[in-house]
């Protein structure tokens, strides 16, 4: 069985024949390198050749991922080292700041405080209205109350509590209805005022001539003050908020 | 007629014997160059059994439709389109028509050598 039926002419054939191995070697070459590196990448990678570029898509998507971490990284360790630096050095100041905040915390009125002092007891005057009485004259005022506060202040108290709600710097003292607000807090009668301070001079104070306690009696309020060599002033529950006020240098 | 055979034993022993790295951006252009050689072969032997074979329509098929098929790959790459999957179907679909041509040929080939042995039998006796 002739496959090449010019085979009649030696040479043509002999040409073609060359021409055609060649070409088969070519080929038979090309197709076995590309097996073999097929064979080589997925033995090498485990992945076939078809999903290297997505492959290599998510693995540049990792790399950018990787930097941005490492610089990430490099500045939490500056961070951390600067910390830890401050930390050294801070540890003796931190002895010496907690110390100055705790003081600060007892200015504030955040601490519970005890020691020598006086309670004033106020309360409503018990004598009976008669008709065409204005009530206001057997009611006490905040403004009774609050004189009795800057009294005890003025004479050197260094805390005061009102029915147990702390007098702070930002505390107000207001009337709604028949009752004083303290701390945003209702307080009704009777007041019961502990001041912590110097009990003698707080207690002449509040006796001398023309004060707030001499005038209250002079109305028939009932007011009873009596020293004591401990009392106990509570804390302020509220909290300072500073919304608006910033702390600043001097002003002008 | 061997010696073809003979280049194409001696292409499959250089491919295992001389190991070239085609880089990984290169090997789905190969593989597609490689299809279109095998199509080509292919062609060339049925229109040889088809006694109509010419040498230049191959060497010029050969080479052309290699380089196409790489040249399609590469603008597919460049437009982002996935072309070479068009290619591998065109090149499957005529190696699958090839392969059947070369059945048949060859089918034929055998059935019309044993009716003249047949012949050449009866007219012996």
């Amino acid at each position: 069985m002739a496959l090449f039926p010019s085979s009649a002419r030696p040479w043509r054939v002999t040409r073609l024949q060359v021409t055609l191995a060649v070409i088969l070697a070519a080929a038979a070459f090309l197709a076995v390198t590309q097996i073999r590196n097929e064979l080589l990448i997925r033995q090498q990678l485990r992945v076939p050749s078809q999903r290297l570029e997505e492959l290599g898509f998510t693995l540049q998507e990792m790399e950018r991922n990787r930097a941005t971490l490492e610089t990430q990284i490099l500045q939490l360790r500056s961070q951390l080292h600067a910390y830890e630096q401050g930390a050294a050095q801070g540890r003796e100041q931190l002895e010496i700041l907690s110390k100055h905040l705790e003081r600060l915390r007892a200015l504030a009125g955040h601490t519970h405080v005890a020691g020598p002092g006086l309670t004033v007891e106020l309360d409503d005057s018990p004598l009976p209205l008669r008709p065409g009485d204005d009530p206001n004259t057997v009611i006490l005022h905040y403004t009774d109350l609050q004189g009795v506060v800057n009294d005890l202040f003025a004479s050197g108290a260094e805390a005061v509590a009102i029915n147990g709600e702390r007098v702070v710097s930002a505390t107000g003292l207001n009337c709604v209805g028949t009752t004083i607000i303290c701390n945003a807090k209702r307080l009704a009668p009777p007041y019961q005022v502990i001041a912590i301070g110097p009990p003698e001079e707080m207690l002449a104070y509040l006796e001398r001539p023309d004060s707030v306690v001499q005038a209250l009696r002079a109305f028939a309020f009932p007011v009873k003050i009596t020293k004591a060599v401990r009392v106990g002033v509570p804390a302020f529950r509220g909290s300072y908020r500073f919304t608006h006020a910033r702390p600043s240098g001097p002003f002008e | 007629m061997w010696l073809p055979i003979a280049g194409l034993v001696v292409g499959i022993i250089l491919g295992f014997l001389v190991s070239v790295e085609i880089p990984l951006g290169v090997v789905k252009y190969t593989a597609i160059a490689i299809l279109a050689a095998i199509d080509t072969i292919l062609g060339g032997l049925r229109a040889q059994l088809e006694e109509r074979f010419d040498l230049s329509i191959f060497i010029t098929g050969f080479f052309a439709n290699t380089v196409l098929a790489a040249l399609l790959t590469a603008i597919g790459d460049l437009l982002g389109v996935d072309i070479y999957l068009g290619a591998v179907i065109a090149f499957s679909i005529r190696i699958f028509g090839n392969v059947g041509f070369i059945r048949r040929d060859l089918l034929e080939r055998y059935w019309r050598g044993a009716r003249q042995r047949e012949a050449a039998g009866q007219a012996s006796r």
